[in-house]
C-alpha cells in the first residue's frame, strides 16, 4: 500500500485518527509520519507504532536468530509475534523474553530501572524476601551465562558491567 | 469542571491538562491476545472494583452499543482515543458526568485511567487518577515488575505507565515560525510537542500538545514537574510573542476579519471554524475582542462534525452541517 500523504513511498505506519466526524485509519510512510508529528496527534500513548517499534529490534540480530520460536507458556505468544506486532502478549512474556526485550527497552527509555509508584500487593509480596548482594550477583551470573548461551554478547557485556559494579560496592 | 466549558490556570494559553495511567491485570493476557468475551469480562471486573469510588458517579458504557457518531464525538472531545472510537467490540468506557474522568477498558491495555481538567493543573489531575488507581489495586492484582514497573502491552509505556499532557494554544509562536525550534528543544528535555493536524499537513487552530516521552526510570512526580516547568516557559514565550504580534496592524486586521466572518458567515467548515476561532481567541485574550476565551473553546469543541451529528440526533451531510454550524455560531455571537 502506498503512503496516503506523499503517494510515493510504501506505507509502513498505520494510525487511527478522527477526521471529518469519522474514526479512520491513515496509512503513511515513516517519513510522512515523522513530518506529520509522528503518531496520533492527540493520542499521547500512540507514539508507539508497531513498525517503528519493531525497528528497534532490527539490529539485535542475535535475539532474532536465537529462540524466536520459543513460546510463552501462559499466553502462547512467540518472540516472533512480539517483533511483528510490537505488542507483548502478557505479563509472563516479560519474564520469558526479558533478556531479549531489555536492549530495546533501554533504547526506548534510556534506562531500565523503574522509579515510581509500586502497587500495594507487590510491595507486600516483595518486601520480606529482599535479596542479599551475593544472591543478586548469583542471579546476574546466571543471566549472563544465559545471554552467552544465546550468543547475545551485547547483553552479556551489560550484565558483566553490572556485576562488576555490585562487587565494587561491596 | 468539564475542560472545554471552564477556564483554568493560564487558561488563555493552556486549554487543558490530561493525565493517563496504563494498567494491566496480572492474571490475564494483554488485550491483543483476548477474545471479545474475555475483554468484556475484564471490563466488568474493573467496573466492579470501583464500587468504592465515590468522588464522582461513573457510567458504564459498552462501546459496541454506541453509534459511530457518539463514539467519535467522545474522541473529538479528547475523552477517548481515536483507536477506541474505531473499534468497539469487547471494550467499555467508564465516564463521569462532568467528563473529567474517563476510563478506557481493554483498549491497548486492560485499563487506561484518564483525568482531564481545564487549564494548567497537573497536580489535581494526577491526584484524581492516582486515587482511582489505588482503589483498583486494592481489589485486583496489577501486572508489575520491580525493575521495569507497570507492565504494558507496548514496551514504550513501561515504568509508571503515565502520560501527562497539556493542550496549548500558540498562535503567536506559530506565526513567528518558532514551533520547529521549540519542538526540537523540548525533545532534548524528554518531552514531545506535537500539533493537531487537519486534513493535510497543515496545523489547524494553532493547537499543540506537550507531553512526557519517557515513562521508565523517572517518577510520576518528577515527570509532572518537568512538564509543568516547560509548559510555563512556553506560556511565557507565547505571552511575549503575543505582545509583539498585536503591534502588527495586519495581524490585528486578521483578528477583526475573523470575528466578522464568524458573526456573518452562512456556511462554515470545521477547519475554517477552527482557524477563525484561533485568531479571535487570541484577540479576546489580548483585550481586542470582548468575549470570554472559554466560550470560544466550547464553540470549537461542540461544533466538530460528529459532535454536531450527536446533538442533532441524525447524520447530516457535510453541507447541511456547515450551514448549521454557521447558524449556531452566529446565534452565539450576535
Ligand atoms: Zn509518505
Ligand atoms: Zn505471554
Amino acid at each position: 500500500m502506498l503512503c496516503q500523504n506523499c503517494k510515493k513511498n510504501e506505507a509502513t505506519t498505520h494510525i487511527k485518527r478522527v477526521l471529518n466526524g469519522e474514526a479512520t485509519e491513515s496509512h503513511l510512510c515513516s517519513n510522512c509520519a515523522q513530518s506529520l508529528g509522528v503518531g496520533n496527534f492527540f493520542d499521547d500513548f500512540s507514539l508507539n507504532m508497531p513498525d517503528i517499534f519493531s525497528g528497534f529490534f532490527g539490529d539485535s540480530v542475535f535475539a532474532l536468530e536465537n529462540g524466536r520460536l520459543d513460546r510463552c507458556e501462559k499466553c502462547g505468544c512467540q518472540f516472533d509475534d512480539i517483533i511483528k506486532t510490537g505488542c507483548v502478549g502478557c505479563a509472563d512474556c516479560y519474564e520469558k523474553f526479558y533478556s531479549k526485550l531489555l536492549p530495546s527497552i533501554q533504547r526506548i527509555h534510556g534506562k531500565a530501572n523503574h522509579a515510581g509508584k509500586v502497587p500495594k500487593h507487590t510491595k507486600e509480596k516483595v518486601k520480606p524476601k529482599e535479596k542479599t548482594t551475593e544472591e543478586k550477583i548469583a542471579d546476574l551470573q546466571k543471566d549472563m551465562q544465559k545471554a552467552i548461551d544465546e550468543q547475545n554478547f551485547e547483553q552479556a557485556a551489560i550484565i558483566r558491567d553490572e556485576i562488576k559494579k555490585m562487587k565494587g560496592e561491596n | 469542571m468539564t475542560w472545554y466549558k471552564n477556564k483554568g490556570n493560564e487558561g488563555d494559553i493552556v486549554l487543558s491538562t490530561r493525565v493517563r495511567l496504563a494498567r494491566n491485570l496480572e492474571d490475564y493476557p494483554f488485550p491483543i491476545r483476548l477474545s471479545t468475551q474475555e475483554k468484556m469480562n475484564i471490563s466488568l471486573l474493573v467496573r466492579d472494583s470501583l464500587e468504592d469510588y465515590d468522588s464522582k458517579k461513573l457510567s458504564f458504557i459498552d462501546m459496541s452499543t454506541l453509534s459511530p457518531a457518539k463514539a467519535v464525538s467522545l474522541a473529538e472531545k479528547h475523552l477517548i482515543s481515536p483507536e477506541f472510537a474505531y473499534e468497539g467490540a469487547g471494550r467499555a468506557l467508564l465516564l463521569s458526568e462532568d467528563e473529567d474522568v474517563s476510563i478506557m477498558l481493554c483498549e491497548e491495555d486492560h485499563i487506561r485511567i484518564q483525568v482531564i481538567l481545564p487549564g494548567l493543573n497537573p497536580e489535581e489531575a494526577f491526584n484524581e487518577a492516582d486515587k482511582i488507581d489505588s482503589i483498583i489495586e486494592n481489589k485486583l492484582n496489577y501486572a508489575f515488575n520491580e525493575r521495569i514497573g507497570y507492565l504494558t502491552q507496548c514496551p514504550t509505556n513501561l515504568g509508571t505507565g503515565m502520560r501527562a499532557s497539556v493542550m496549548l494554544h500558540l498562535p503567536a509562536l506559530s506565526k513567528k515560525g518558532a514551533m520547529r525550534r521549540l519542538s526540537t528543544t523540548v525533545a532534548k528535555l524528554g518531552l514531545t510537542l506535537r500539533g493537531s493536524y487537519g486534513e493535510g499537513s497543515e496545523i489547524s487552530g494553532d493547537i499543540y500538545q506537550l507531553s512526557n516521552q519517557v515513562t521508565l526510570g523517572i517518577s510520576e512526580k518528577a515527570a509532572l514537574q518537568n512538564l509543568t516547568s516547560i509548559a510555563l516557559q512556553i506560556v511565557s514565550q507565547e505571552k511575549q510573542a503575543r505582545a509583539a504580534v498585536i503591534k502588527d496592524e495586519d495581524f490585528v486586521d486578521k483578528i477583526y476579519r475573523s470575528w466578522g466572518i464568524l458573526r456573518s458567515a452562512y456556511k462554515l467548515t470545521s477547519n475554517e471554524l477552527t482557524n477563525l476561532i484561533s485568531y479571535v481567541r487570541m484577540g479576546a485574550s489580548e483585550g481586542i475582542i470582548d468575549i470570554p476565551t472559554e466560550k470560544l473553546t466550547e464553540m470549537f469543541i461542540e461544533n466538530q462534525p460528529a459532535t454536531i451529528n450527536v446533538a442533532e440526533g441524525k447524520t447530516l451531510s457535510q453541507s447541511e452541517r456547515d450551514i448549521l454550524r454557521a447558524e449556531k455560531v452566529r446565534k452565539e455571537l450576535n
